[in-house]
């Protein structure tokens, strides 16, 4: 009965990979109804796999709707709040870790408390903010935002990180004379690099997902993002084309899958060090 | 860990750099707190300001009205029930969160084929935008093409399509199990990661002392998950509780108004009713709410630190 550690079980691989299979059939069905032509879609019953392989439904979706505006888009605004917030939060998180100050702890706790805090909340003082500023219905308006909620978390995974590199080495390069920045930039960053790739990874996903903020801060084509631009295509289209529809839903995908293959290690170890253990 | 070891054998050197650069440590930390106070604590206040008058969105112009958006709220049955339907939606996904993340989590835990694979792919859920997530259901729920409806019908489990999301009580089931789809990856991964600590030799005890598969989940995994589980409990049912955009992408939170959740209710204040001063009283009223769990778990991380 007692098997050797190294055995494998057929009844354990079949088990799980029947509940991981069906947990991401969604997506399987999502990438499988993208590439099917129009014809297949409303076969009764529907088939599995499709017959005929068609990448028509891309081709609309690029040429003929404003999905690629969208993107990029989406892709400045991931981009500038991940920017922005990993400058300000490491330096926060080293202050926070390596300099003891009056009022330190207590400020870790804050920023942990405004990362639970509902966005519902900020949402309208932010909005007449922007309306007050004149930076309604702009990139700027959503990096800005976007920063309410990904600033504390970059913060508290950053601290985490920070909290777990042994500081012996910076000791001994200030001893050796060193200046205290020079310090952090030849010592202390590269040691946080892995931290600092994951926050990275984490802050841009998160950006690049979030819908509520740019529901209500932003309504016009010229700043919207993809979550509201591609259910915009939802709700104003006459007849829904669902095989359009999953195929902008694999193409919102790409950058995640993109991180999954290339930096799935920095995923898994950010998940380690964020909110979970405190 | 290693600063505290380093605190108890510091030099004098080391506290004397430590004071001279507290100056250079809060200006490091300078830029975060003044963006801190911009972007949150600056409309968190103006939120409880805001909640104290009475606000037309397209205007913006408003009249103080004092204490009076609250007594209004708590004398509104659309309150109590968007409440009472809030509690239904976060008790039921997180449960089944719980038991779908718990029971994955175990079989990850057993030495299978490809498992770093499979481990991976089990995250997918969880960090594709709920966008994606929320077009996809709606279109295997499709009354007439969705592949659910058909499965269901060449099973001979229903004889007539089913509307999902668009009647009670399949709505709320719905949302339930697509929360619970979308986010039991937190908790596989959480427990997945406790798991692999917890030491073998207490389940050989366990098998000696004659425990079977159940005795050895009760007596041993169980009590090792503990702490980890209250963790995940309250960290989720904060952002369950205040999830707005699967619930309002697949329902809107209807039919009518069966599930509506207070994110939505204040966003319906704000926008769709243009009060925007009542809206911030519901959001502050949530918030109400939220807090004793924000406490809850604040409290549990900083006694974690002390006894780190």
């Amino acid at each position: 009965m007692r098997r050797r550690p190294g055995d494998k079980s057929i009844v354990a691989t079949v088990a799980t990979w029947t509940v991981v299979l069906a947990t991401i059939f969604p997506l399987l069905w999502m990438a499988i109804t993208s590439i099917k032509p129009q014809s297949e879609l409303f076969r009764i019953p529907p088939a599995f796999l499709p017959e005929s392989v068609t990448l028509e439904h891309y081709r609309t979706l690029l040429e003929d709707t404003p999905f690629l505006t969208y993107f990029g888009h989406s892709l400045v605004i991931a981009t500038s709040t991940t920017l922005l917030v990993l400058v300000l939060g490491v330096l926060g998180a080293y202050s926070l870790v390596r300099f003891s100050y009056p009022g330190r702890e207590r400020l870790a706790l804050l920023v942990l408390f405004t990362y639970l805090l509902p966005s519902v909340v900020l949402v309208l003082p932010l909005y007449l903010m922007m309306v007050k500023v004149g930076v309604a219905n702009t990139l700027f308006s959503l990096v800005i935002a976007y920063t309410t909620f990904s600033l504390p978390y970059a913060l508290w995974l950053l601290r985490a990180f920070m909290a777990g590199t042994p500081e012996d080495l910076e000791w001994a390069a200030l001893v050796d004379g060193a200046s205290r920045l020079g310090a952090f930039v030849d010592i202390v960053l590269p040691q946080m690099l892995p931290g600092i790739i994951s926050t990275a990874v984490f802050t841009f996903i998160v950006g690049w997902n979030e819908y509520f903020y740019a529901l209500v801060l932003v309504n016009s084509d010229s700043a919207r993002p993809l979550t509201t631009g591609v259910m915009n295509m939802l709700i104003t289209s006459f007849n829904i084309e669902w095989s359009l529809l999953m195929a902008a839903a694999v193409m919102m995908s790409l950058p995640l899958i993109v991180i999954f293959v290339f930096l799935q290690s920095y995923l898994t170890r950010g998940f380690a060090a964020s909110g979970i253990k405190g | 860990m290693t600063s505290a070891v380093l605190g108890n054998v510091a030099s004098p050197r080391r506290f004397s750099l430590q004071r001279h650069y507290a100056l250079l440590g809060m200006l490091l930390i300078a830029p975060t707190i003044l963006i801190f106070c911009a972007v949150i604590v600056y409309p968190l206040i103006t939120a409880i300001y805001l909640s104290l008058f009475s606000i037309y969105t397209p205007t913006l112009q408003g009249d103080w009205v004092g204490l009076e958006n609250f007594r209004t709220m708590f004398g509104s049955p659309e309150f109590w029930f968007t409440l009472w339907t809030n509690i239904i939606w976060t008790v039921g996904t997180l449960t089944l969160q719980l038991l779908f993340g718990i029971g994955t989590a175990l079989l990850l835990n057993q030495n299978i084929w490809f498992r770093s694979l499979a481990r991976s792919l089990i995250l997918f859920p969880y960090f594709v935008s709920t966008v994606v997530a929320v077009l996809v259901w709606r279109w295997m729920f499709n009354d007439v093409y969705g592949i659910l409806n058909h499965a269901l019908l060449a099973a001979h489990v229903v004889s007539m399509p089913v509307d999902w999301l668009g009647q009670m009580p399949n709505a709320m089931a719905s949302i339930i199990v697509i929360g619970a789809w979308k986010y039991s990856p937190f908790v596989v991964i959480a427990v997945l990661a406790r798991l692999q600590t917890i030491p073998q030799q207490l389940y050989e005890a366990a098998t000696i002392d004659g425990a079977g598969v159940w005795g050895r989940f009760w007596d041993v995994t169980l009590p090792q998950l503990r702490d980890v589980l209250v963790v995940i409990v309250l960290l989720r049912t904060i952002w369950d509780f205040k999830e707005f955009d699967l619930i309002y992408l697949l329902t809107g939170g209807g039919p009518v108004t069966s599930t509506q959740t207070l994110p939505i209710l204040v966003y319906k204040q704000a926008f769709g009713l243009n009060a925007m001063g009542t809206a911030s009283t519901y959001a502050i009223g949530m918030l109400l709410v939220l807090l004793t769990f924000m406490l809850l778990y604040l409290a549990r991380v900083g006694r974690g630190k002390e006894s780190a």
